[in-house]
Order: C-alpha cells, then sequence, then structure tokens
C-alpha cells in the first residue's frame, strides 16, 4: 500500500504497530527467560520475567490508548481498520502471554522446582516452550513485515505443541504411577505445562489476525473449505 | 462482490441481476460534447435498498445519478448511450413520458433548494404538477403525511406558510425530501444531500433514510466514507468515469477487493 495523504496518520498507524511489536519482542524475551528458569529453576530470573510483566501490561495499554485516538479522530477504514482493529486483540493475545509467564514464575518461586525428580520432564518442558517461543517469533516477524505465508503454516502446526503438551501429560502421570511418592514434585509440573500450552494457544490466535490483516479474510473459514474439498475428493 | 450467474458478470467485473433488482444499467456511456464522463458503466440497484456512490470528485457521480431520471436531457452537451431499465422498462425509450418517469423518481441535490414558496407550496408542488390531488383537504393530508415522514413536521408545522427559504439549511434539506416523496415515488436520488449540514441535521438526515429504506429504492452520492458506512446496504465506487467496484457496503470497508478502491476509502489516494 502507498502512503496516505495526510501522512502523520501513517505515524499513528505505525506507532500503533510498532507498540505491538514491541510487545511482541518483550514476550519472546520473557519465554526465553522461562526456558532458563526452567533450566536452573533461577528464582531471581523469576522475579526478573514478574516484574517484567508489568512493562508488557503498560505498553498493551499504550497501544489501547493509541488504539483509542486513532479510531476518534480518523474513523479507520478497510486495512487501516483491519490493522487497528488487530492491534487491539494482537495486544490482549501478548498480555495474556505475559501473565502466562508471569504464571510459572510465581509457580517456580512457590518451589515447584525445588524437588523436581524428574529431568526428562522438565527436559520436555523446556523443548515445548522453544516451540512455542519459535511459533511466537514466527508469527511476530509476519506481523511487522506485513505478510501471512508463516503464520499460516504456523497456524497449521499448532497441533504439534498440542501433541507435545499431551505427551508431557502421559509423561507425568507414568511417572506418578511408578513412583506415588514423587506426586508433590510432578503434578506442578503439569501446570506449567498447561501455561506453556495456552502461550501456543496465542501464538495461532495472533496468526490469525495477521493474516486477517493481510488478507481481509478469515484463515478458520480459508481451513474450513481446505477440508471440505479434500473430503469430496 | 458478484451476485448471480456467471452471465451477469460485466467488462468491469460489476453485478447486475438479483431477485429485488429495481435499476439495471448496462454499458452506459455517457459524453459531454466529445468529452466521454462515463465508460461502459454496468451497475445493477436493488429495491428498497440504499446504495452509495463514492469515488474522487470530477469522477461522474453526479453525471451516473442524473442519467437514473434523465436529468442529463436538459444539458444540450450531454449524449447518453447503452441501457437503463427500470422494472424491466428501458427509461430511454422514446416512447417513455419523462416528466411521468421523473414523477416516480424523486431527486435531493447538495444544496437544498426550496422553490420560492411557502413551505406548504413546496411540498404540495409536485402533486399538483402531475395533477395527482386536486382535492384541498387531502392535499392538506399529503402535505402533512410528507412532511411527517420527513421528520419535520414538529418543527415546523407552525409556519406552513412561511417561506421555505427562511427554514434553516438542515430543515430546507429536509423540506426538500418532503417535496421529493409527496409524489410518491418509487426511486429517490441524492446528490450528496450532507454535504452543507452540521451533524446533528445530517444524523436526522440519515435517520430519515433509514426509514425511507422500507418503502423507497434509494441511491445516494456521498464523500463521507462512514456516512456510506452508515447508510447503505451496497457501495459502488467509480473513478475516472469507470466503475471500479461495487459490493456489499460491508465488504468495501472491510476488506474492498481493488486496490483504487481501498486507496480511496483509506485516504491514500492522491
Ligand atoms: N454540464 C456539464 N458539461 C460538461 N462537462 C460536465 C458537465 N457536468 C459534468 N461534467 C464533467 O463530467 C465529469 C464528471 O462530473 P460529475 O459532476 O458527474 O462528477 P462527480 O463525481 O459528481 O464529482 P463531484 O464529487 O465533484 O460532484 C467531470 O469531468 C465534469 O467536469
Ligand atoms: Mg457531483
Amino acid at each position: 500500500m502507498t502512503e496516505h495523504i495526510v501522512s502523520s496518520y501513517d505515524d499513528d498507524l505505525k506507532e500503533i504497530s510498532d507498540g505491538v511489536i514491541n510487545m511482541g519482542d518483550e514476550v519472546l524475551g520473557a519465554l526465553n527467560n522461562i526456558e532458563t528458569l526452567l533450566k536452573n529453576n533461577d528464582h531471581e530470573l523469576a522475579k526478573k520475567i514478574i516484574k517484567n510483566d508489568l512493562i508488557i501490561n503498560d505498553l498493551g495499554q499504550s497501544v489501547e490508548n493509541k488504539v483509542f485516538n486513532i479510531l476518534a479522530s480518523r474513523q479507520p477504514m478497510a486495512i487501516d481498520l483491519r490493522i487497528v482493529f488487530s492491534a487491539v486483540k494482537i495486544s490482549l493475545y501478548l498480555e495474556r502471554c505475559g501473565d502466562m509467564c508471569k504464571g510459572i514464575s510465581n509457580r517456580v518461586l512457590k518451589g515447584d522446582l525445588n524437588e523436581a525428580q524428574s529431568p526428562e520432564t522438565i527436559s520436555l518442558l523446556v523443548n515445548m516452550c522453544s516451540m512455542v517461543h519459535s511459533n511466537l517469533g514466527i508469527v511476530m516477524e509476519d506481523y511487522s513485515k506485513k505478510e501471512c505465508d508463516n503464520s499460516v503454516k504456523v497456524w497449521k502446526s499448532d497441533s504439534e505443541i498440542d501433541s507435545l503438551y499431551s505427551e508431557i501429560l502421559m509423561d507425568i502421570l507414568n511417572s506418578i504411577k511408578t513412583n506415588p511418592d514423587a506426586t508433590d514434585a510432578l503434578v506442578p509440573l503439569l501446570f506449567i505445562a498447561r501455561y506453556l500450552e495456552r502461550v501456543g494457544d496465542q501464538a495461532t490466535n495472533v496468526a490469525e489476525e495477521t493474516y486477517f490483516v493481510v488478507t481481509g479474510e478469515d484463515l478458520e473459514g480459508l481451513e474450513k473449505t481446505e477440508v471440505e474439498n479434500e473430503t469430496t475428493f | 462482490m458478484v451476485d448471480g450467474t456467471e452471465n451477469d458478470i460485466k467488462p468491469n467485473g460489476n453485478y447486475s441481476s438479483d431477485n429485488n433488482l429495481l435499476i439495471d444499467c448496462k454499458n452506459v456511456d455517457v459524453f459531454y460534447g466529445d468529452k466521454q464522463a462515463l465508460y461502459n458503466v454496468s451497475l445493477g440497484i436493488n429495491e428498497k435498498e440504499v446504495t452509495s456512490l463514492i469515488g474522487p470528485s470530477g469522477c461522474g457521480k453526479s453525471t451516473f445519478l442524473r442519467c437514473l431520471n434523465r436529468m442529463n436531457d436538459v444539458i444540450d452537451s450531454c449524449s447518453i448511450s447503452g441501457n437503463i431499465k427500470i422494472n424491466g422498462e428501458d427509461i430511454y425509450n422514446p416512447h417513455i413520458d419523462v416528466v411521468e418517469l421523473r414523477s416516480r423518481i424523486g431527486m435531493v441535490f447538495q444544496k437544498p433548494n426550496p422553490f420560492p414558496k411557502s413551505v406548504f407550496d413546496n411540498v404540495a408542488y409536485g402533486p399538483r404538477l402531475h395533477g395527482k390531488i386536486t382535492d384541498k383537504d387531502e392535499m392538506h393530508h399529503k402535505v402533512e403525511a410528507s412532511l411527517v415522514r420527513a421528520g419535520l413536521w414538529d418543527e415546523i408545522k407552525d409556519r406552513l406558510n412561511e417561506p421555505g427559504t427562511s427554514l434553516s439549511g438542515g430543515q430546507q434539506q429536509r423540506l426538500c425530501i418532503a417535496r421529493a416523496i409527496a409524489v410518491d415515488p418509487e426511486i429517490i436520488l441524492m446528490d450528496e444531500p450532507c454535504s452543507a449540514l452540521d451533524p446533528i441535521a445530517t444524523a436526522k438526515i440519515e435517520e430519515l433514510i433509514d426509514e425511507l429504506k422500507t418503502n423507497y429504492t434509494i441511491v445516494i452520492v456521498t464523500h463521507s466514507m462512514q456516512q456510506a458506512a452508515r447508510v447503505s446496504q451496497r457501495t459502488a465506487f467509480f473513478h475516472l468515469g469507470n466503475l471500479i467496484e461495487v459490493g456489499d457496503t460491508e465488504n468495501i470497508f472491510r476488506s474492498p477487493e481493488n486496490e483504487q478502491t481501498e486507496a480511496y476509502v483509506t485516504g491514500r489516494y492522491g
């Protein structure tokens, strides 16, 4: 798209997208820290992640304020409306990711990893975290470039995270069965897995929004028709 | 964006033919002298719906609107070819009674243009001209009903004998709408009816348009995207005499198919 006749309109829109991109960077940083946190049970890092969540929330608030102003002053249409509308949604998704990271950190501070006797499970969680990080990184990269091809791939591959999640659940349940004494140490890991799974969901939500911004269409609708076509063959 | 069957797709990608198609324009060219103002425009307009025409200044919106009630006939240099049917009837057929045609198609202009007559006579003008009403009581009833429909009655029922020109701009515009609907038209054409009005008067006209569309087919030219989005069900975008895109208003403002449309509705045209 070319530029607006009123160039300050472009500046306003860019500020909104930049705000969302900054939020994404903060969340990706938090996920990076979570990975380290899981490996090292580092309580100082947990505190840092919790503190950083405030920054993510502030960034979200600032995106929201800018959206308010642009809606009132410019009444965006078409692509601009899609950009503005999805900025609100994506910033909410990212805020939620921040909350999940904070949730994991809080659990770690409560000592959930102190007695963990299952390095295999921890390493599955680390894998899951790095997958979620990678997915969110890809969709945010697409968002910043106003592209959506890779987001579609992420959207379609979300089931990989879901199956890793199931694998972790099974792993934990089996460990509990074979070693009931470890139950107290293992159950908290279930919660951490659940948090990570939900961050993964947010990445697919962001993918849907980016697809909508770029194409004006719903990713859901697209998938359904494709599946229907396949079944008629 | 294309309705109906394949056969309805026009060379420039427009639609026509719907169950409730009222006005069917096919391949309309308009010239002023040797200067072409409209190029092969094919556009269908549905009954009891509001259709907005949008596009940059000079793109031919008013020209197109004037084709629909043969107002271009009064411009000497203007020539029209193509086909325009209303209810299946070719309105450029030589046997058509143009006065009768215009009684079926009311028009409201950008600048309110009440006749230099009383409020009452402004509204009674059409029914008198077309000989529709001769009885005095019936005429009173008609004037009142039209002013009520135009949302003006309560404000000016004590001023019926004052000149129409003594009303405020917004009231004058609603007076012109009352005048247009007094002859029970099927179609109302509005050329930027709110461009001279404040937000309150504009809101009243838009409220009126919402009400009128249950009985009338409305075609409105507007420079306000938001107004088009608010009042119309379908929107047609013109550019340099071409109809670029027509579709459900919601789609035009959410994700238009054509890049020129997107550039225009987002303020990138220029
Ligand atoms: N009476 C006329 N004689 C000669 N040319 C005319 C006449 N009326 C319109 N035109 C030309 O036809 C083209 C389309 O004009 P038209 O008034 O239909 O545009 P418009 O889309 O209504 O513009 P605006 O938004 O400014 O009202 C313009 O180039 C205009 O100069
Ligand atoms: Mg005009």
